[in-house]
C-alpha cells in the first residue's frame, strides 16, 4: 500500500537547526558555564583488576587552586548505596574498593581551574593489590577469575528478577530461544555446518565527548547532560538521591553525535553526587581519549551450526553468541536479548536453538551501540549463508531466496514477520550491483569479488513515548517531546508529523528541546524507536489538538468545517491574544512478554528494521589491500517520512559501519588498550569511501503500525553491511575472514594460510 | 635531544607537572611579544600557563634558550608541540617562536647556478608545497606534500620543526635523506652542518643539543636523478605509515648508476639500506634483482611489530614496496603516494 501523501510527510525538508550549526548558534552542553561552577577531572585506574589498599588524596588537596578531592567514602556520606545501571545495579559512582578495567573512575579533583584540577591527578597516589585479569568472553564464561561477587539486577527490569544474588560466574544473563526440535533435525540433516565469527570491540566516537553539569541546590537538582535519554537519568538519579521526580530536572540540548552511548547513566550519577557534597554546579567534560573509557560496543564470539538438506533448505539452527559486556553491565543485558532473539537470521528455520550469554569480563563496559547487536549476530550468520551455499554449490542468492522468512511466517521467537521487506530490499541490492552482468574477476594480483547479505531487527519493547502539542493564542505551535535530536533529524521530522495533522508548515513549529520540568516521558533516544514510538505519540497529540480545536469551533456556534483560524477562535474564546489548545498524545507498541524458558512470543517486536547491502571489492593479493568499489545499501524504512532525511541516516549509518568493518579496532594487551586516541584508533575519512556508494530505501513500503507508514531506520545500514564486504572478499580470494575488522594484514594473512605458508602469530 | 614520544599514556598517568606562570623576561620590549599570558589560557582552554617569546635575532634566541631544562624548547610551527601539550606529555615552562627570526630561517633560495637548495627552517609546508622552483627541480618533495597531513597542518608546520621532532613516522625525513640533504644547525657556538641522516638518533631522539636549533637545509639539485616516496598505510588511508620508503636514483640507460633507499616509519630513525643500495647500483632492475635488493633489506634493519601491522606483515610490505618503487623510478620521474597496504 503506498503511503498517504499530504503537505509535509515524503517531502525533503532541510533541517529546521541547520542554519544554527552551521553559523556556530546551536546549543550545546559543552558551552554552558554556570556561575561559581567547579570542574572535576577523572583520576582513572591504571590497572584492569585490583583491589585498592589506599587512595592518597593529601598532596592533591594540598596543591593551590584545588577545591575538593573526592572519593567513593566522600560519595556514599550523601548516597549510601552509590551504585547504579539500568539493567544491573553494579557500578559504582566511584571505584569502591575495588576496580574492574584500567580506566576506571577512582577519584575526582574539584577546582575552579580545570587546568588545576588536572594537575592535581598528577600528585593522587593509589596503592593496588593486582588481581588476575579475565579479558575474553569465551574465556570468561568458565574462569574462576570473576569481576563481580554477586549479581545486583536492577528492580526496572523485572524479567531479570531471576538472576539476583547468583553468585561465582561471570554470565551476567542467559538468553534463551527454543523452537521445534533441533538435536533431531540435526540428527536428520544431511549436511551440518558449523563456524565461528568475532567481532571486535570500538567504540562510538561522537565527535562530542560526553559532558555533564548538575546542580544541587535547595533540595533540587538540575542536571545539563548530553544524554540521549532525560526521563531515564531522571528517575535513576531519583532514585538514587532519594528524591521524587518532580526534584529532578534534566535538559539536554543538541547533541554532537549519540550513538547509543549517551544513554542511561553515564556522568550524571557522578557530577550529582559532586554536586550533592559540594554544594556548587560541577561540570565534567572528557577529552576525547577518555571516550574509551565510558561505554564501547561489545566484542561478540558467536558459533553458528546449521543443519541443510540436500536441496539447500536449512532446518535446523544453533546460535551460541557471547557478549564481552566488560567490567559492568550498562545496557548489554539487552543487547544480549535483542542481538540473541535475531541471531538466526531472517531465514524460515523449523528448528532453533539460541543461546546468548551477557558475560562480564575486566574491559570497558560495553553499552548499546547503533545496531544493538545486529550487526555482530549478522556478521556471522550472512558470512556462513555464503559459506553454506558455497560448499552445497548452491547460488547464494537461491540459496537465501529458498531459505528466506516470508511475510506473515513465523521468526525464531514465534513473532510473525509483518511489513518487513526483506526480499524486496535484496532485489534492490541485486539489481544496483548489476548482479546478472559477469564481474570482470582482475588480473595478475588484482582480484575482484561481489557478495551481498541480508539482515534484519527487532526493537526494543515495550518502550513508551509521551508527547504535547501546545497552541498558542496566535495559532503558532510548539511541540513538547524528550526526544533528543542528535543529528538525525528527529527535531525535523516530528514537526513534519505534526504539521501533517495540523497542516501547519513543519518548518513554523518550534521543537522544544528535553527538559523534564517541561517535556514529557520518553523511554530515550535510541535502538530506531523514535519515528515510530514518538512518531506515533506526536500524531496522536496533535489528532488531539485537532478536536480540542474542532470541539472549540462548536463551542463558538460555528459549523462544521469553518476554516476560522486557531487565533481567531482563541480570541474570540477569551476576548484577546490568549489561551491555549494542548493536545496529549502517548504511544506504546503492542507487546507479549517472550517465555523466559523458551523465547516464544507472538509479538516480540513493534516492527522489524531490514537492511541488505551489497559490495564489490578489489584486491592486492600481493599485499591483502582492500579497495570497495561499490557499496550499495537499501533499507525498508516503511513510508520515507522526509527522503534526504533517511538517506543521510543510511549513508552516516553505513559509513560508521564500514569503520567498524574495515578500520575501527580497540586493541587490547593485558587489559590495557593501547590506542586510546584518534591517531591510533582508525575511523574512515573520506579518503576511506567506496569508490561508488549507493544507499536507498525500498519505495513503497508501509508499515502498518508507524506514523503514516514509517518505521526507524537509524540502524538498517549497520546490520548487512559487514558481511556484504566480507563475503566480496570471499568471492574475490576463496578465503572467508572470520574475525572483524578486516584489514589489508588480515586478508594477507589469510590468503598465506589458504597456500599453506602462513605468517607468525604475531 | 630526547622528546616524549606522543604514544598513549596510560589513563592517569602520574607525571611530575610543572606549573608556570608567566614571568616578564627584560629583553626589550620592541624585540619580544609575550603572546600568550595565563590570563588568554583562562578562557576555557585545557593548557597549564607557560611563557611563549618571540625574540627577532638569532643571538636573542639563543639566550632564551640557554637553560637545561627540558621544558625550555624552541617552537616553530607548534603543530606537533601542541599535540604532545594537549595530551600533557610536554609541559612547557617557555617556548621561544621562530618566527620573527628573519633572513636565513626563511625562505627558499635556489642558487644562482641552480645546483643546490637553501631552505630556511621556518619555511612552512605550504611554502615549498606551492613553490615553483620545488616543483620544477625537486618535484618528490611536492608531491610527498599532497600525501601529508592537511591544508591547515601544512599551512603552519615548519620544516625545521619536522626534522627536529624526531618523529620516525613523519613522511619528509626520509625523502630529505634520499635527496642527500644536509641540515644546517646553529648555537651561541657557531653553525654545523650534518647529514640528515646523522640528526636521528633513534625514537624521537635527534642528534641537537641543548641551545641548538636547526636554521635550515641545504638540499642538492641533481639534475640526472629521480625520486619516489611511498607512504604505506595499512588501516585508514590516512593515517601514520606503516613503512615509509623514499628511493632515489639515477640511470644510466636502464642500469641504475648510483641509488638511495630509505625506510621510515617502520624502524626508530629514518634508515638507508645500504646493502639494498649496493645489491641495485650497477644493476638493471628486474625481479631477481629487485627480490636479491629485499633480501639485503630485511637483512638490515629491525622492523617491529606494532598497530599498524605485525613485524612479519610489515617486512612482507616492505619487499613488496621496494621492488613497486624502484620500478616505479625510472620511466615516469618523480612520485609520491599514498600506497595502501
Ligand atoms: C593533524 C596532523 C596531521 C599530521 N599528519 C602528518 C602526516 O601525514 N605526515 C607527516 O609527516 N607529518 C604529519 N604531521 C606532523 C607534522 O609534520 C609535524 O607536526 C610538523 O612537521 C612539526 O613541525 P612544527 O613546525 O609544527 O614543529 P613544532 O611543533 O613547532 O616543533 C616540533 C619540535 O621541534 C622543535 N623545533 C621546532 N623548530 C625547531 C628548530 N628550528 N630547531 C630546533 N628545534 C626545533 C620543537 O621544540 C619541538 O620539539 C601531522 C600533524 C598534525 C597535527
Amino acid at each position: 500500500m503506498a503511503a498517504a501523501i499530504g503537505s509535509s510527510i515524503g517531502k525533503s525538508f532541510a533541517r529546521l537547526e541547520s542554519r544554527d550549526k552551521v553559523t556556530g548558534r546551536a546549543d550545546y552542553t559543552h558551552h554552558l558555564r554556570l556561575p561559581g561552577m567547579l570542574y572535576g577531572k577523572i583520576f582513572r585506574s591504571t590497572l584492569p583488576h585490583a583491589r585498592i589498599k589506599r587512595v592518597d588524596t593529601s598532596a592533591a588537596s594540598a596543591l593551590e587552586g584545588v577545591y575538593q578531592v573526592v572519593t567513593i567514602d566522600d560519595i556514599r556520606k550523601v548516597i549510601p548505596n552509590p551504585y547504579y545501571g539500568p539493567a544491573f545495579h553494579d557500578q559504582p559512582i566511584l571505584a569502591d574498593g575495588k576496580v574492574r578495567f584500567a580506566g576506571e573512575p577512582v577519584a575526582v579533583v574539584l577546582a575552579f581551574d580545570k587546568r588545576i584540577a588536572e594537575e592535581a591527578l598528577g600528585l593522587i597516589e593509589v596503592e593496588y593489590e593486582e588481581l588476575p585479569g579475565v579479558f575474553d568472553e569465551v574465556e570468561a564464561m568458565t574462569s574462576t577469575t570473576l569481576v563481580h561477587d554477586e549479581l545486583k539486577p536492577a528492580a526496572t527490569f523485572p524479567d531479570l528478577a531471576h538472576l539476583k544474588g547468583r553468585k561465582a560466574t561471570n554470565v551476567a544473563l542467559d538468553y534463551k530461544l527454543r523452537r521445534g526440535d533441533t538435536e533431531r533435525a540435526f540428527a536428520e540433516a544431511d549436511h551440518v555446518f558449523e563456524h565461528t565469527f568475532r567481532a571486535q570491540q570500538v567504540m562510538h566516537t561522537p565527535m562530542e565527548p560526553f559532558v555533564s553539569i548538575a546542580d544541587f541546590k535547595d533540595g533540587q537538582l538540575t542536571l545539563h547532560t548530553a544524554s540521549q535519554g532525560p526521563s531515564f537519568v531522571r528517575i535513576e538519579i531519583a532514585r538514587l538521591l532519594g528524591l521524587p521526580e518532580n526534584r529532578v530536572r534534566v535538559k539536554v540540548p543538541f547533541l554532537g553525535g549519540g550513538f547509543g552511548g549517551k544513554l542511561y547513566i553515564k556522568l550524571e550519577a557522578l557530577v550529582t553526587a559532586l554536586s550533592v557534597i559540594v554544594r556548587r554546579p560541577v561540570k565534567i567534560a572528557l577529552t576525547m581519549e577518555e571516550q574509551f573509557f565510558m561505554v564501547t560496543r561489545h566484542p561478540c564470539t558467536f558459533t553458528i551450526k546449521s543443519g541443510v538438506t540436500k536441496d539447500g533448505k536449512i532446518t535446523a539452527r544453533h546460535c551460541e553468541v557471547v557478549w564481552n559486556g566488560g567490567a559492568y553491565a550498562d545496557i548489554g543485558p539487552r543487547v544480549t536479548q535483542k542481538g540473541g532473539f535475531t541471531s538466526a537470521g531472517p531465514y524460515d528455520i523449523e528448528n532453533v536453538t539460541i543461546n546468548s550469554y551477557a558475560v562480564y569480563t575486566n574491559r570497558p563496559p560495553c553499552g548499546a551501540l547503533r545496531g544493538f547487536g545486529a550487526p555482530q549476530t549478522a556478521w556471522a550468520y550472512e558470512c556462513h549463508t555464503d559459506l553454506i551455499a558455497q560448499a552445497l554449490g548452491i547460488d547464494k542468492i537461491e540459496f537465501r531466496r529458498k531459505n528466506m522468512l516470508r511475510e506473515g511466517r513465523p521468526q525464531a521467537s514465534g513473532t510473525p514477520l509483518r511489513d518487513a521487506e526483506v526480499e524486496r530490499a535484496m532485489d534492490q541490492v541485486l539489481d544496483r550491483l548489476q548482479w546478472n552482468k559477469p564481474l570482470d574477476r582482475g588480473t595478475g594480483r588484482i582480484r575482484r569479488g561481489r557478495g551481498i547479505a541480508i539482515g534484519f531487527k527487532g526493537i526494543t519493547a515495550p518502550t513508551t513515548s509521551v508527547a504535547i502539542v501546545n497552541m498558542y493564542g496566535d495559532g503558532s505551535c510548539g511541540l513538547y517531546i524528550g526526544t533528543v535530536d542528535m543529528g538525525q533529524g528527529s527535531d525535523t521530522v516530528m514537526a513534519q508529523i505534526a504539521g501533517e495533522v495540523l497542516n501547519i508548515d513543519p518548518t513554523t513549529i518550534r521543537v522544544i528541546h528535553p527538559d523534564t520540568d517541561v517535556t514529557p516521558y520518553d523511554m530515550g533516544t535510541l535502538g530506531s524507536r523514535s519515528t515510530f514510538h514518538m512518531g506515533n505519540a506526536v500524531r496522536a497529540a496533535a489528532d488531539d489538538a485537532k478536536s480540542k480545536i474542532a470541539a472549540l469551533a462548536r463551542e463558538l456556534g460555528l459549523p462544521e468545517g469553518s476554516n476560522v483560524p486557531l487565533s481567531e477562535l482563541l480570541r474570540r474564546r477569551y476576548g484577546m491574544q490568549a489561551g491555549n489548545i494542548i493536545g496529549t498524545g502517548s504511544f506504546i507498541p503492542d507487546y507479549e512478554k517472550p517465555d523466559t524458558e523458551t523465547g516464544q512470543t507472538t509479538k516480540g517486536t513493534p516492527f522489524w528494521g531490514v537492511g541488505a547491502a551489497g559490495a564489490e571489492v578489489e584486491i592486492d593479493t600481493e599485499t591483502g589491500q582492500l579497495t570497495i568499489l561499490k557499496l550499495i545499501n537499501v533499507a525498508d524504512v516503511g513510508t520515507a517520512l522526509n527522503p534526504m532525511a533517511v538517506r543521510q541516516q543510511l549513508s552516516g549509518s553505513g559509513i560508521m559501519q564500514l569503520g567498524h568493518t574495515i578500520t575501527e579496532n580497540m586493541v587490547f594487551r593485558d587489559g590495557q588498550l593501547t590506542n586510546g586516541s584518534l591517531a591510533d584508533y582508525k575511523i574512515p575519512s573520506l579518503l576511506d569511501m567506496p569508490v561508488e556508494y549507493i544507499n536507498e530505501h525500498v519505495p513503497n513500503a508501509y508499515d502498518k503500525a508507524g506514523p503514516f507508514g514509517a518505521k526507524g531506520t537509524g540502524e538498517s545500514t549497520s546490520i548487512a553491511l559487514s558481511p556484504a564486504i566480507g563475503n566480496a572478499v570471499a568471492d574475490a580470494i576463496g578465503v572467508q575472514i572470520m574475525d572483524l575488522p578486516i584489514t589489508a594484514e588480515s586478508i594477507y594473512r589469510a590468503l598465506q594460510k589458504a597456500n599453506g605458508t602462513p605468517l607468525a602469530e604475531d | 635531544m630526547k622528546i616524549a614520544p606522543p604514544t598513549v599514556r596510560p589513563p592517569a598517568l602520574c607525571m611530575k607537572r610543572r606549573w608556570a606562570s608567566l614571568t616578564l623576561t627584560a629583553w626589550g620590549v620592541c624585540s619580544l611579544h609575550i603572546v600568550r599570558g595565563p590570563r588568554a589560557s583562562a578562557k576555557g582552554c585545557d593548557l597549564a600557563s607557560f611563557e611563549l617569546l618571540e625574540p627577532r635575532s638569532l643571538g636573542e634566541a639563543f639566550a632564551l634558550l640557554d637553560s637545561d631544562d627540558p621544558a625550555v624548547r624552541p617552537f616553530g610551527g607548534g603543530t606537533a608541540l601542541m599535540l604532545m601539550m594537549k595530551a600533557q606529555i610536554f609541559k612547557p615552562v617557555r617556548l621561544v617562536s621562530l618566527r620573527l627570526l628573519g633572513g636565513p630561517l626563511h625562505g627558499i633560495e635556489l642558487a644562482a647556478d641552480k645546483s643546490a637548495f637553501r631552505i630556511g627552517a621556518m619555511t612552512t609546508f605550504a611554502e615549498l608545497e606551492h613553490s615553483p622552483d620545488i616543483r620544477a627541480h625537486l618535484p618528490v618533495v611536492t608531491q610527498t606534500m599532497l600525501t601529508l597531513a592537511n591544508v591547515r597542518v601544512r599551512n603552519v608546520a615548519t620544516i625545521g620543526g619536522n626534522l627536529a621532532h624526531g618523529d620516525p613516522h613523519l613522511d619528509l625525513p626520509p625523502v630529505w635523506t634520499a635527496l642527500d640533504a644536509k641540515v644546517r644547525i646553529a648555537s651561541k657556538a657557531g653553525e654545523r652542518t650534518i647529514p640528515v641522516q646523522e640528526l636521528f638518533a633513534g625514537y624521537y631522539e635527534t642528534t641537537l643539543k641543548h641551545g641548538e636549533i636547526i636554521t635550515g637545509i641545504d638540499v642538492p639539485v641533481r639534475p640526472k636523478w629521480t625520486s619516489h616516496y611511498a607512504k604505506v598505510t595499512t588501516r585508514a588511508q590516512h593515517d601514520w605509515p606503516a613503512l615509509g620508503l623514499a628511493v632515489s636514483a639515477q640511470f644510466d640507460g636502464k642500469r641504475i648508476n648510483d641509488i638511495r633507499v630509505v625506510l621510515s616509519a617502520a624502524v626508530d630513525r629514518p634508515s638507508r639500506m645500504k646493502g639494498a643500495e649496493a645489491v641495485l647500483r650497477g644493476a638493471e632492475i628486474d625481479d631477481a634483482v629487485l627480490s636479491r635488493a629485499a633480501d639485503a633489506a630485511l637483512g638490515e634493519v629491525h622492523i617491529e611489530s606494532d598497530l599498524r601491522g605485525s613485524a612479519d606483515y610489515k617486512q612482507h610490505l616492505l619487499r613488496v614496496h621496494l621492488g613497486r618503487a624502484v620500478k616505479a623510478l625510472s620511466p615516469r620521474g618523480d612520485q609520491a603516494t599514498i600506497q595502501r597496504a
